[in-house]
């Protein structure tokens, strides 16, 4: 994707969204750091970091240093529940630097201790005022040990429930992409690309008006169910073969791992941007490919962009949910859920409900208020360790036929999960 | 012993696929006269997660084996495996009760008894004593001790216990047809059994049966099974790594790996590329052969490490001269053996069936099923061996298959 695509009017809409990039721990800040220097109009950028320093050395303009009484600015030290209280310590000022978000898109890194324990506060703050959460999080590599994994899995556990996506990056799929000469830092820089391509194509689809527009509340609509499973890539093609380009590349894209879910997505959101010499034909092509390795039941909405730079290539990008086990917690926010703090304005809380489908009015507004009520904070914090139990392990989707038995321990390793990824043997797709 | 002959049929309860063998078993020799086969649903990694699709297609096998056999089975040896298996060593001692120091039955009653005393955390239900060699004086005795002189007799137990719910399942979908567990074998020491010869586990062996879900491997010493275990990784594993490294389905997956799947990699050229199907049809994708076989070596190769550092100290090449034997489905995958010698570093063979086995079950997914009938056998009388004075019958029946 190349950024000048996006420089176009973000402010055709008159209330403008409010999106917010927020890294948090080392590897968050890193990640949004690199970012930044991209310059997407109209996303705020925020870093929270305990440690100090890695908090100078970025550039983000706001930064937030939080547990600085426990810590001394110091870091957490990997230790979750360390970053966690840091992170609970500072509770105000986080809700404080969330507020008013309309799109919260949150990065970090877990295993170690800042991201994995106060990622799930800050998803929590965001969607208590009713952002739209999502979080785009790396897993350890398998060399780093059994215990920076299990405490990714843990905080992935208590995350998903308060994120409406959540998008797992497994390093070990980074190190199959690898060269073999390729530096530590260019690696690490990769993943952080692949975050950050994924950020843009959400902001893209939010940013750019289309000829068949997908907007943000179509981008609710797909994650209406919280807590399920999140299915996101993207792909490029170029040239005569556009097509089958695209395809290829959305399915080797690491956002988008494993091949068992991408059969169960239940909602489906495309967005394809191409040239002025886009044509129907190969939209109906692409499409027709998506539909059949995605399941043709889903329910896809699909949204075109036209950008004259993209003359000659295509880019799909694919963000799905599927209902975890078919048994979906239910839509947690409605326009109604959203206002619960302030129910005396029910409508205002969504921008742009004037172009949504049928469907999606109905749902939002046929909700009845008692309900909503019902779905306000003390039935939230009731609803995550239910929902937890269905899908216990397995958070790191990389089991596949086995994701729903038990763990197949040996030496702290997760034997249901492929040797090469474990061992990071490199192999060519 | 009555004269009418008994049928058992042997089931194996398989994450691939269910087998039932009938045998005829008239007190003095044994006959396969039936055979029943039905491909798995809701079995995963060797133990049952959906009762229902389960019991349906064991009860499938077990009608087509009735058919085959033309008569109704009495009883049912029953293999197990699956993660939930457990074993442990423990051994006891006695000072020898008479005056002239002679070994009496009395004294190896309560050897065996105290040996086989230690309690299994709650739950938990015992599957087998397997018992290792006597010792009279530090000395081993491959044999009864008794009528031998010493002070002191020791013996060993490896006991396999499993959680009792577990078990329990699999007993039910027999008990679901109408029919009666007899025993509870491990698969481990069934096809162990039918792919090793008395000789062989004599010297020391080790036979490691792949199976779809399940590894399931036993060491013989001295004759006797010394340690057993299972690996909860098969077949299926490297089904699911294709699946996961080449993006396919599992179906997909299952093909590539019977085509291409391998221990070692052979391919050198990384750009070589072989068809998914391989039948000129559109949608036929090409993937690099050497990814397949990285991808499938990467799997055996941690499998057999992973048995290795589970046999710990048990394993040693200098008492296993009999090498290694691989048995199961998955043994069927090139270079396994060639693997297995240098992971072990002992020679090892891909195990057959001994010559009186009719062709249509020579087959390495049959091993466990035949053991299981000629295991269950002989094992009733080893159990209860040290008990019983007229050991007549029993005696005959494992001289005739050359069992001990």
């Amino acid at each position: 994707m190349n950024e000048s695509e996006f420089k176009l009017e973000a402010s055709v809409a008159p209330p403008p969204l409010k999106l917010r990039l927020i890294g948090v721990g080392g590897g968050g800040v890193n990640a949004v750091d690199r970012l930044r220097a991209e310059q997407l109009s109209g996303l705020d950028v925020i870093a929270i970091n305990t440690d100090q320093r890695a908090l100078q050395a970025c550039g983000v303009q706001e930064k937030l240093l939080i547990g600085a009484n426990l810590t001394r600015g110091l870091g957490a030290g990997g230790d979750p529940e360390l970053g966690r209280q840091a992170g609970d310590a500072d509770r105000e000022r986080i809700a404080a630097a969330v507020k008013d978000s309309d799109v919260v898109f949150l990065v970090s890194g877990l295993g170690g201790g800042t991201g994995s324990g106060v990622s799930p506060l800050v998803a929590e703050l965001a969607a208590e005022t009713g952002a739209l959460v999502i979080a785009f999080v790396t897993i350890p590599f398998s060399f780093e040990g059994g215990r920076r994994l299990k405490q990714a899995e843990d905080a992935l556990r208590v995350l998903r429930p308060w994120c409406d996506a959540v998008i797992p990056l497994p390093n070990d799929v980074l190190l199959q992409e690898a060269a073999e000469q390729e530096t530590m830092l260019a690696s690490f820089a990769r993943a952080d690309a692949w975050i950050g391509r994924g950020v843009r194509a959400v902001w893209g689809i939010l940013a750019n008006t289309g000829i068949i527009n997908l907007d943000f509340t179509a981008l609710r609509q797909t994650f209406r169910a919280r807590g399920g499973k999140t299915l996101f890539g993207f792909g490029e093609g170029q040239g005569e073969t556009a097509v089958a380009g695209a395809m290829e590349s959305l399915r080797l894209c690491p956002l988008l791992q494993t091949a068992e879910l991408s059969r169960k997505a239940d909602r489906l959101l495309v967005n394809l941007t191409g040239g002025a010499d886009l044509t129907l034909p190969r939209v109906n092509e692409v499409m027709t490919a998506i539909a059949e390795q995605f399941g043709r039941d889903c329910h896809i909405s699909m949204g075109t962009v036209v950008d004259p730079a993209m003359t000659g290539r295509l880019q799909v990008t694919v963000i799905g949910s599927c209902e975890v086990g078919g048994r979906a917690l239910p839509p947690r926010r409605s326009a109604a859920g959203r206002t619960s703090k302030a129910e005396a304005a029910p409508e205002a809380g969504p921008v742009r409900t004037e172009g949504v489908p049928t469907t999606a009015s109905v749902d939002d507004k046929g909700k009845p208020k008692a309900k909503a009520g019902a779905f306000g904070k003390p039935a939230d914090k009731a609803e995550p360790p239910a929902d937890q139990n269905e899908f216990g392990f397995g958070e790191v989707e990389s089991r596949g036929h086995f994701e729903k038995t038990d763990r197949n321990l040996f030496d702290g390793q997760d034997l249901d999960v492929p040797t090469y990824l474990r061992k990071g043997i490199k192999v060519v797709i | 012993m009555s004269s009418r002959p008994t049928f058992i049929g042997a089931v194996e309860i398989g994450t691939s696929k269910i087998t039932v063998l009938v045998g005829e078993y008239s007190g003095r020799e044994l006959a396969i006269i039936g055979r029943g086969e039905c491909s798995a649903r809701g079995v995963i990694k060797g133990a049952v997660v959906d009762f229902k699709a389960a019991s349906d297609c064991t009860h499938a096998a077990l009608q087509q084996a009735e058919r085959d056999a033309g008569e109704s089975i009495d009883r049912v040896f029953l293999a197990q495996t699956g993660a939930h298996l457990e074993g442990f060593y423990n051994e006891a001692s006695v000072n020898v009760a008479s005056a002239d120091n002679l070994v009496s039955a009395a004294d190896i009653r309560t050897v065996c008894h105290l040996a086989k005393a230690k309690e299994l955390p709650a739950g938990r239900s015992v599957v087998h004593h397997i018992r290792r060699p006597f010792r009279v004086d530090g000395r081993l005795v491959p044999g009864s001790p008794e009528n031998l002189v010493g002070q002191r007799l020791e013996v060993g137990y490896w006991t396999v216990h499993g959680q009792e719910q577990r078990l329990a399942d699999n007993i039910h979908v027999i008990r679901g047809f109408n029919l009666e567990v007899k025993e509870l074998v491990l698969s481990s020491l069934a096809s162990g059994h039918m792919v090793t010869t008395p000789e062989e586990r004599q010297q020391g062996v080790l036979a490691i049966d792949v199976g779809a879900g399940t590894t399931d491997f036993v060491l013989y010493r001295d004759g006797a099974p010394h340690t057993t275990g299972v690996v909860t990784v098969g077949g299926s594993h490297l089904t699911n790594d294709l699946a996961i490294g080449l993006r396919l389905t599992e179906t997909q997956a299952d093909k590539l790996k019977l085509r291409f799947g391998r221990a070692d990699v052979v391919t050198r050229d990384k750009a070589q590329k072989v068809w998914l199907d391989g039948n000129f049809a559109i949608g036929d994708r090409q993937f690099p052969q050497q990814t397949i076989e990285q991808i499938t070596s990467a799997r055996v190769w941690e499998l057999l490490e992973v048995v290795r550092k589970r046999l710990g100290g048990a394993f040693s090449p200098e008492t296993c001269a009999g090498g290694v034997v691989l048995t199961g489905g998955t043994s069927k995958l090139p270079g396994l053996a060639e693997a297995a010698a240098r992971v072990f570093g002992v020679p090892a063979h891909v195990g057959e069936a001994p010559q009186w086995v009719h062709e249509n079950l020579r087959d390495p997914g049959y091993h466990t099923a035949l053991g299981l009938l000629y295991y269950g056998v002989s094992a009733q009388s080893e159990d209860t061996a040290p008990d019983r004075q007229a050991r007549g019958v029993w005696g005959q029946v494992r001289r005739i298959f050359g069992l001990h």
